[in-house]
């Protein structure tokens, strides 16, 4: 019995501890953007005058276009392709199963930097400038995965009874699918949508190699200032990052909530 | 006669729907099957062409060479690797001791904590990766928040160089990879029937060999499943090497990534080292379980999901 305390003990205080662990440096991080030190040292003074830097910079206003456009265009692109590959992967008898289910799993198993990596090449191999639609073309590859297995896994526990009495009951194929069908899975569709959107606004290693100069997205340009040493405003604008997600996740698990 | 006629009739039929079907799902799987083939498969072919060729100032010349692989094999390289082996192994073992209980903690938790404790966890992973990381730097620099309360407390004399070292590394990438480990022990720890340790203890075993005897082969797929999705990319790292650690000791992942971006640019190089690095993956995956993949990949996709 007395052991047993010790081991609930040790798991407690291993949580605390992560927890501390997990928790401390980016609150520090928002704390400080409202120091007013050019220089991350002690205390200062509390101020909002990193906050209007912020909004008179236009190179992160930039970035920030760039980061949203390129997560709208690929979560678009990446969740139409995924909903017609896992309609088509539901069809046990499929012949084309086993290669697409390898060309499905193995891009998430593979290190980000690999596929940046392989993607360089391929750019630079066909003399394509790189840009926004190199960024676009990485971001839509490394979402597909993931969209395709969201809406699979959505289809899975789909009741196939109901189209049997919506054929029973005589409706055409194509009416079946958009009336029965379709509005069943759009929980799923939408799940993959955000995920997606997410993981583009996530990334930093894909989008550092497939991106050319003058196309920043905002994990580019954060990174680009952190190396420049021009860290004044990273601060503030990663508080606010910290926030949009914090918004996001709200939202994400709102609409879930609401379609599931 | 009649009879096989038409169940004949009836196969050919079935045989005609089944093909139709297959077509169907080809169709509806083609833009995703050329558009990873393109972007996904071929880029690979094109890695080992480039590992064969000259490499230029900022361009390959397209002429056939061993050069880069003569390199690979004199143990230029061996050092980066078994840097970025050491750092992907440490990464694993200690989001191993501290997931673990993290993960048995939450699990074996009431209903309504579960969730909420969950959510505690990964929050912060919904943080930019950048983000994460320049919170480090923050946290760790010599002007920062830690130094400066440590000398405050009288602990230290000089500021620690924390930061620049293989230990910021480390710390970093255990920050960014724990949830990897987290979530999968989570969800196996979460199923185990726990009336099992009951019994065990009721037969005599202690805590501890209960533990090893009993929760630890329950959890392995877990366990084997966080432990994959943590070194594979730990393995790959670039980023936080290069904004923690050292400059004077390169991890594969910078040096592969400075070959590309740095001039004069050695495609050559680079896409030789990805494949050594891509050889090293297969062959711990094929160590591993063969048959794991496909589970630990969506245990990815769900903890992805989460985050």
């Amino acid at each position: 019995m007395k052991s047993g305390r010790i081991y609930k003990n040790l798991n407690l205080t291993v949580f605390t501890l992560v927890i501390v662990f997990l928790y401390i440096p980016i609150l520090i991080l928002i704390i400080f953007s409202f120091n007013n030190s050019k220089i991350v040292a002690g205390w200062q003074g509390f101020t909002f005058k990193y906050y209007q830097l912020l909004f008179q910079n236009t190179q992160i206003k930039l970035a920030f276009q760039h980061t949203l456009l390129i997560a709208l265009l690929s979560t678009f692109v990446s969740t139409v392709l995924g909903v017609l590959a896992a309609l088509g992967l539901e069809n046990k008898r499929f012949t084309g199963r086993k290669v697409m289910n390898a060309l499905v799993y193995v891009p998430l198993i593979m290190p980000d930097i690999l596929m940046g990596v392989s993607l360089a090449l391929l750019f630079n191999f066909l003399r394509v400038e790189t840009g926004m639609i190199t960024v676009f073309i990485a971001h839509v590859t490394f979402c597909l995965s993931y969209t395709i297995i969201v809406v699979q896994s959505r289809l899975k526990g789909f009741d196939n009874s109901l189209i049997e009495a919506a054929m029973d009951l005589g409706a055409k194929p194509w009416l079946i699918f958009w009336k029965v069908k379709f509005p069943l899975i759009i929980p799923g569709i939408i799940a993959a949508a955000l995920l997606a959107f997410t993981l583009s606004i996530d990334d930093f290693i894909i989008t550092f190699f497939t991106s050319g100069r003058g196309f920043d997205t905002l994990p580019i340009y954060v990174e680009g200032a952190i190396r420049r040493g021009t860290i004044t405003t990273i601060n503030a604008l990663s508080t606010l990052m910290i926030g949009f997600t914090l918004f996001l996740v709200v939202i994400t698990k709102r609409v879930r909530k609401l379609l599931l | 006669m009649n009879n096989s006629i038409q169940s004949y009739k009836a196969s050919v039929l079935e045989q005609r729907s089944i093909n139709n079907k297959n077509l169907q799902s080809w169709l509806l799987s083609a833009p995703s099957l050329f558009w990873l083939t393109l972007f996904f498969s071929i880029p690979y072919f094109i890695v080992v062409i480039y590992s064969l060729l000259v490499p230029g100032i900022y361009e390959v010349k397209f002429q056939f060479s061993l050069q880069a692989f003569r390199e690979v094999l004199s143990g230029v390289y061996f050092k980066p690797f078994f840097l970025s082996f050491r750092l992907a192994l440490f990464t694993t073992v200690i989001c191993i001791l501290l997931g673990y209980p993290v993960a048995y903690l939450i699990a074996r938790s009431s209903e309504k904590w579960k969730n909420f404790l969950l959510v505690l966890i990964i929050i912060p992973f919904w943080t930019n990766f950048i983000i994460r990381i320049f919170s480090w730097r923050i946290f760790l620099s010599s002007g920062g928040v830690l130094n400066d309360v440590l000398l405050k407390l009288g602990l230290i004399n000089s500021p620690l160089e924390i930061i620049r070292t293989d230990l910021a590394v480390i710390i970093v990438m255990v920050y960014v990879y724990l949830p990897y480990m987290i979530l999968p022990l989570y969800s196996v720890i979460e199923k185990i029937d726990f009336t099992l340790l009951d019994a065990a203890m009721d037969l005599g075993a202690n805590e501890r060999k209960a533990f090893f005897k009993v929760t630890l082969p329950l959890t392995s797929e877990g366990l084997f499943a966080g432990s994959i999705l943590v070194f594979i990319p730990a393995l790959g790292a670039y980023i936080i090497p290069q904004l923690m650690g050292n400059q004077n000791s390169l991890y594969i992942g910078q040096v592969i990534t400075y070959k590309i971006k740095n001039i004069p640019r050695n495609w050559p190089m680079a896409s030789a080292l990805s494949i050594v690095m891509l050889i090293l993956i297969a062959a711990i995956l094929l160590t591993a379980y063969s048959l794991y993949i496909r589970k630990v990949s969506r245990k990815r996709y769900e903890i992805r999901q989460n985050i």
